[in-house]
């Protein structure tokens, strides 16, 4: 009996263990350098300044790659590495309006699976090829905020609105979703732009976080990629030889020429 | 003498005596008494508490001083769990596991408000001094810290990080109180232990916890 009882303990502490080896650990990637804007351009319009993570991931190993390549050929459409079931992403920053007047800043985050790139300057360059007058769009971006001179805002993009932003961007790239159907609407309240979409699809999450300050007076932002990898994909090695270097396709909307 | 009259008082001897063996022979056996004063009886007793392999469940909270203190990274809650052997009466060994989670606090920056768990392992020793149910004890030790993320390592703090590595060294040591339940296995506690941790820029942290434990 009192044997019993001290295997019992044992096998309670191992089990314990064995949870906390198993606990989804977060790690935090600081940007280089904070983006730092100030007033307004010739037009009037309020400056920008954009700044990026890129995410360090490791290659698959042979039998990842080839179980990549099996679910690839049994689905009928790629399979990416890094999937977004599998990479949780949140990004944190904080805007501090350093300026002496109030003044209004908008964050914007675009960014890049290992698939395909959404970058507003692109879009924006379709857009006046097009000679189309509407604002690009970013691919996820929390409403304008107006802040007091001196005070500072701490905002979160939740790894929710990076799921919504993933799905969007892998459906403008990979299945042809209307771009700005896709962005407006939140898939889960309105699918519009979907349809293409197959429901095994199997997402890729994004290894790039591109984040562009807006703000018409002095600003500043410092901003950090809270990432939690279920299958540690995370590269903890310093050099570059196993790192994954994804190619992505940028994305360019198919604008229609404008109706004479 | 007349012998007639010397022959029955023989005979009567005779007949007294074997009636007094008769009656006797049947009786019980008689037992001496205890008269003298019993020793004092020591209760409870001590050396009928179970000795040797416990373990121990704790709950409490942590609170950081030093370059992670100051409200930096918030007082949390603790769990922990001690597994030792008592070598002798006043001396043991124990394993002990802790983990408590953390609010940080970094107002104007993006590392403001994150949730961050300390996971502390240590090997100890540790001195009792028992007096009936109560128990004082100071114990002692060292082993690692674990942080659940690099959070730490992306703060600045004097020239460099809070933290370089997730994992560092930690060593320190407390005392406490044992209250035993007189069920021979059981008994509960309050303790104090203040540890150093080397890599998070040698801040401290104050473990005050309560206890069951259970000795087999």
């Amino acid at each position: 009996m009192q044997r019993s009882t001290t295997w019992l303990a044992a096998g309670a502490l191992l089990a314990l263990a064995g949870g906390c080896s198993a606990l989804n650990e977060p790690i935090y990637i600081a940007a280089p350098a904070a983006l730092d804007v100030m007033g307004t351009d010739m037009s009037g319009a309020p400056n920008r300044v954009m700044g990026g993570v890129v995410l360090r991931f490791r290659k698959p190993n042979p039998a990842e790659q080839m179980q990549l390549d099996t679910d690839t050929q049994r689905l009928g459409f790629k399979v990416p590495w890094l999937k977004r079931d599998r990479i949780h992403l949140e990004l944190l920053y904080t805007v501090s309006n350093v300026d002496t007047d109030d003044g209004t800043f908008t964050v914007a985050v675009d960014g890049a699976s290992e698939v395909v790139k959404y970058d507003e300057t692109t879009i924006a360059a379709a857009f006046a090829a097009a000679d189309v007058k509407t604002a690009p769009l970013a691919l996820m971006a929390p409403p304008p905020r107006t802040l007091g001179a001196g005070q500072n805002y701490q905002g979160t993009l939740r790894e929710d609105d990076f799921i919504e932003g993933e799905l969007d961007l892998d459906a403008m790239g990979r299945w042809m979703a209307p771009f700005a159907a896709v962005l407006i609407n939140r898939s889960d309240v309105n699918p519009v732009g979907l349809d293409m979409v197959p429901p095994n699809v199997v997402i890729p999450a994004m290894q790039e976080i591109d984040v562009t300050l807006i703000a018409e007076k002095h600003m500043t932002c410092e901003f950090m990629v809270r990432v939690r990898s279920d299958d540690d994909q995370l590269l903890d090695e310093s050099g570059d030889a196993n790192l994954f270097v994804p190619t992505p396709v940028v994305y360019v909307p198919n604008i229609p020429p404008p109706t004479p | 003498m007349d012998p007639l009259n010397s022959r029955s008082q023989l005979r009567l001897f005779l007949s007294l005596t074997t009636a007094a063996a008769a009656i006797t022979a049947a009786a019980p056996s008689a037992r001496a008494q205890v008269t003298d004063e019993p020793n004092p009886v020591i209760f409870p007793d001590p050396t009928k508490f179970a000795r040797g392999l416990y373990t121990e469940g704790e709950i409490g909270s942590v609170i950081f001083f030093g370059a992670a203190g100051g409200g930096k990274v918030g007082p949390g809650f603790a769990i922990g769990t001690r597994v030792g052997y008592d070598v002798t009466r006043f001396f043991a060994v124990q394993l002990h596991g802790l983990g408590s989670t953390h609010q940080t606090s970094f107002p104007g920056h993006p590392q403001d408000e994150q949730l961050l768990q300390l996971y502390q392992g240590m090997i100890e020793a540790k001195l009792t001094y028992r007096f009936g149910q109560l128990s004082i004890f100071a114990e002692g030790g060292g082993g690692a810290a674990r942080l659940s993320s690099n959070l730490l390592a992306t703060v600045p703090y004097g020239g460099g990080y809070l933290t370089r590595w997730r994992t560092g060294l930690t060593a320190g040591g407390g005392a406490g109180v044992d209250y035993h339940s007189l069920s021979r296995h059981f008994s509960v506690g309050l303790r104090g232990d203040y540890f150093w941790l080397r890599d998070i820029s040698g801040s401290t942290d104050l473990i005050a916890t309560t206890y069951l434990r259970y000795t087999f």
